[in-house]
């Protein structure tokens, strides 16, 4: 800590000329610079200056004060109510992702139905969803699905919940992938891929299925 | 089509990487997403108060943002680093609404003249710290101010705050020396 009376003449360095002398040579700038930079490659000219080292401690006070300034600001901004996030979830445009059309067979010749491919990544997400401790993440339809019969591979990222067995927490999730996509969809699946990208941290306080549900 | 609204209920999404829920929210996924709104949300509004140096505009620059967000998702290219994405989008629409409001005011764009300094004792004993800042930090010129948010609360690195500033690096960096010294300054008088 810094004695009250202790001289802090690097702040009232308003020329250069003046600031240069003060820090031997060195400036706020550089200083800073250093602090960013953990004091690696150690600089003597800097570590054995008194009054570069009373600069250097006023700036780390500054970063503090900064540091615990940010945090209540964000707290505070976290406590407030939802409505925001309302109003952004209602702004954004959900059809901006629903992709390329996939047909799906019916018996009329002049019936045309299709299921978009953004309606199929959300199937994905969903099963995924459906199986503890693996969350889907990207999911990719590589392959025509707008031409019926065209074999497609599906890629899928994933994210592994910590602890848990991921060659076959990736299995189920295969399983349940092909299953969902053969119940909803008519597309002639070559492959699904899946790669864990992630793992992640158990949630705190696992939400119960019967409160879910 | 608006987004369906629910209660917040916890979800294992809510630990997901960033990674994970950028690559969702990029597939369409709206519960991803509102993760994102929610975990960086705070922090944005945070960001805009500071770079606009009041609350009024915060809420339509923030929606804006993470409008921008989800339109233009899909052309992140790493979903990890979502948070410095966001942060130069809302500081983006930030500037955008401090030059418009200069327009409208047909201010010369330069630089609006700095508040003079009043009592060097004005902020009392009793104030904690991190008001003296937050005073002090409205007080700094605007494009100190701009330049200080972009390092401190944006985190981003001097080149990239001159390519949103359009400006040079050096002039960046002689404003953040300016910002940093100022504020030093004031904090020592507080002491």
């Amino acid at each position: 800590m810094t004695s009250p009376d202790e001289p802090f003449v690097a702040f009232d360095l308003d020329t250069a000329d003046r600031e240069l002398t003060h820090l031997v040579g060195h400036t706020i700038e550089e200083l800073s610079d250093y602090l960013d930079r953990n004091r690696t490659p150690a600089d003597p000219t800097i570590d054995d200056s008194p009054q570069c080292q009373i600069a250097l401690r006023s700036l780390q006070r500054l970063r503090g004060v900064q540091r615990s300034l940010l945090s209540s600001d964000v707290e505070r901004e976290s406590e407030r109510s939802d409505g925001w996030v309302r109003s952004i979830l209602q702004n954004i445009n959900l059809e901006a992702r629903s992709g390329r059309d996939i047909p799906i067979a019916h018996p009329s010749p002049t019936a045309r139905l299709v299921v978009t491919e953004g309606a199929v990544r959300g199937l994905l997400r969903a099963t995924g969803d459906g199986i503890e401790n693996i969350i889907v993440g990207r999911c990719r339809l590589d392959g025509d699905v707008t031409a019926p019969g065209t074999p497609i591979t599906i890629r899928v990222d994933a994210a592994v919940c910590q602890g848990e067995n991921i060659p076959a927490k990736a299995q189920a999730l295969r399983q349940s992938l092909y299953a969902a996509l053969a119940q909803h969809t008519d597309l002639t699946i070559a492959a699904i891929d899946i790669t864990v990208r992630d793992l992640y941290l158990r949630p705190a306080t696992p939400p119960s299925e019967t409160e879910q549900r | 089509m608006p987004a369906t609204l629910r209660e917040h209920v916890p979800s294992p999404l809510d630990t997901a990487s960033d990674l994970t829920l950028a690559d969702r929210a990029a597939d369409g996924d709206v519960r991803a997403f509102e993760v994102i709104v929610r975990r960086y949300g705070p922090l944005m509004r945070v960001y805009a108060a500071r770079v606009l140096g009041s609350n009024d505009e915060m809420d339509d620059v923030v929606q804006e943002s993470f409008i921008t967000a989800w339109q233009q998702l899909s052309t992140l290219e790493d979903g990890g680093a979502v948070k410095s994405w966001l942060m130069r989008i809302v500081s983006r629409k930030s500037i955008d609404r401090l030059r418009a409001r200069r327009q409208h005011a047909d201010i010369d764009l330069t630089e609006p003249a700095a508040p003079e300094h009043q009592s060097p004792h004005r902020l009392a004993e009793a104030e904690s710290q991190t008001e003296a800042l937050s005073r002090a930090l409205v007080d700094l010129p605007e494009d100190q101010r701009r330049c200080w948010t972009l390092r401190e609360l944006a985190e981003c690195s001097y080149g990239e705050i001159a390519e949103e500033l359009e400006l040079p690096v050096s002039t960046v960096r002689g404003l953040l020396a300016r910002a940093r010294k100022t504020l030093l300054r004031e904090m020592e008088e507080w002491r």
